[in-house]
């Protein structure tokens, strides 16, 4: 039975990043949209059906938590991981109470994102049906 | 007072004995030396703070002795018996170095109060030698506690600024080695090789990503959390948390606890993170089949929680420097070497104290010791001592500490 890939949309500054995390996460079968700042994250999904958005917390301009901020308020359904560089818990704490689904401090172990991609996506569903 | 130590030199044996029977029965009671050369022998085997000297000596006389003691014993103190209204003597005498002089016939109340007001000179000089002893210990240690500090933000910035390219290395080696394991790929000869690489790549981000991670966790700002904590439900939940890790070695957890002691203040978040340090290196240095055991206990207004190993000891030399930054006994690659010096960190910050304690081939415990109830905001340690980490985050945060104990 074929798997239904899971619509990520990967949101990071660091265009190298990027790149090369959408190349992993596709060979392994997700569909990735890649965007480089909070507000092509929130154009993004205005057009397209996204499960979980990674967001990259400390980014120039609009950053990762208003990011978060808008994406609870005009897409509630959809799952928010955050993405800290800091190795500090405050912002995932913010994050949180803000309705993120999780977070993951960056370089993040691949299985331990993969897990939280199925989960988050598990809670998008089952709140949606 | 300390104990006077006085060496009376006079040639006249009468006049000496008289005088040392006189000054004994004031409590002065003198060492005797008859002439310049008695003395100097005598004052290499016994030092003193007062010498009496009569200046009028066959042999070397006073002022000949008086330079020399000067030479030798800096702090030794000297007091001149000159001829009578021979006050030239006594002048060459303060020249060269005498605390006063006086002139024979000597009057017993005029002497005594010279000595002690000589004895008084040296032990205000002392004094004052280890309050600047002391100073400059402080200075030291402030200087090095700002170069830590500096070096802390420095390296916070440098660990986060790491961590984006070792994502990206991360995320790149891992792409490659999914492609590697694509059909196509398998039947490259050379698979083996580019795996093993692609292994080494994602082994080395990993070790440096642990010490991003805790370089970050040193750093961060300091605002503690405090509220109640069961300090015994907390160990429970700290041994759960290791315990995978402990049970391929069969290792058993014993834990300890006064009933007395309830929650304390503090906080829990630091202080999980404190146990599971102390609890994983513990785990780390206890062989197969060891014993980790865990006390609590209840030390008047603080509470003590030792955490006590049977592994295999650390050597005195290690012991001395196990918390300092970047020092690790572990085999390279392996241990950060910021472990216990986050540990300290935080344990001062929270206003307690860590010590450790080893015999080789016996095991390590280490102690903590925890105010019960938060004292102030400053953190202040059981003697009254800022924790330093403390400190050196009010400087760096403000330029006045807030919160001073109120006096």
């Amino acid at each position: 039975m074929k798997r239904e890939p899971i619509k990520v949309l990967l949101v990071d500054d660091e265009e190298d990043f990027v790149e090369m995390l959408s190349l992993r996460l596709e060979t392994v079968g997700e569909e990735v949209t890649p965007a480089h700042s909070g507000e092509q994250c929130l154009e993004v999904l205005e057009g397209k059906a996204i499960d979980v958005v990674i967001l990259d917390v400390k980014m120039p301009g609009m950053d990762g938590i208003e990011t978060l901020r808008e994406i609870k308020r005009r897409f509630p359904a959809v799952e928010v991981i955050l993405m800290t560089g800091h190795g500090t818990i405050e912002s995932a704490i913010q994050g949180q109470a803000l309705g993120a689904f999780d977070y993951l401090l960056k370089p993040a172990d691949f299985n331990e994102l993969m897990e939280k991609l199925e989960a988050a996506r598990k809670k998008k569903v089952e709140q949606n049906r | 007072m300390e104990e006077l130590r006085l060496l009376l030199v006079d040639d006249e044996e009468h006049f000496r004995q008289v005088l040392a029977k006189r000054l004994s029965r004031r409590g002065m009671a003198p060492e005797q030396a008859g002439s310049g050369e008695e003395c100097l022998t005598l004052l290499e085997k016994q030092p003193m703070d007062v010498v009496i000297l009569d200046v009028k000596m066959p042999g070397m006389d006073g002022l000949e002795v008086l330079r020399r003691i000067k030479e030798r014993y800096e702090k030794t103190e000297v007091i001149l018996l000159t001829g009578y209204a021979n006050t030239q003597d006594g002048v060459d005498g303060i020249k060269s170095g005498a605390f006063d002089y006086l002139s024979k016939p000597v009057e017993l109340d005029h002497l005594a109060g010279k000595i002690k007001q000589a004895h008084e000179k040296i032990l205000w000089e002392a004094d004052r030698e280890r309050e600047a002893e002391f100073r400059e210990k402080m200075e030291q240690r402030m200087v090095a506690a700002e170069r830590l500090a500096s070096l802390g933000t420095l390296a916070a910035g440098v660990a986060h600024e790491i961590n984006n390219p070792l994502a990206i290395i991360n995320d790149s080696v891992g792409w490659m080695q999914l492609l590697l394991n694509k059909t196509d790929m398998a039947e490259t000869p050379i698979k083996g090789q580019l795996e093993k690489g692609l292994d080494k790549i994602a082994k080395s981000v990993e070790r440096a990503k642990k010490i991003t991670h805790q370089l970050l966790g040193f750093a961060r700002k300091g605002n503690s959390v405090f509220s109640e904590v069961n300090l015994r439900q907390l160990a429970e939940e700290a041994v759960q948390l290791v315990q995978k890790e402990a049970s391929y070695k069969e290792i058993e957890f014993v834990q300890e606890a006064d009933a007395s002691l309830d929650s304390i203040w503090s906080d829990a978040y630091q202080l999980r993170q404190v146990l599971i340090n102390l609890l994983t290196n513990a785990i780390h240095a206890t062989g197969p089949k060891g014993r980790i055991k865990i006390t609590l206990q209840k030390d008047g207004e603080q509470a003590m929680l030792s955490i006590q190993d049977t592994g295999q000891g650390i050597p005195q030399g290690d012991l001395e420097r196990i918390f300092e930054p970047f020092y690790s006994t572990k085999p390279t690659g392996e241990g950060t070497g910021l472990g216990l010096f986050v540990t300290r960190g935080i344990v001062e910050k929270l206003g307690g104290t860590i010590e450790a304690e080893s015999r080789l081939g016996e095991g390590t415990a280490f102690r903590i010791k925890l105010p019960r109830v938060h004292q102030n905001h400053g953190g202040l340690e059981e003697d009254g001592r800022t924790g330093w980490l403390e400190k050196v985050r009010d400087m760096a945060d403000k330029p006045t500490s807030p919160g001073e104990k109120p006096s």
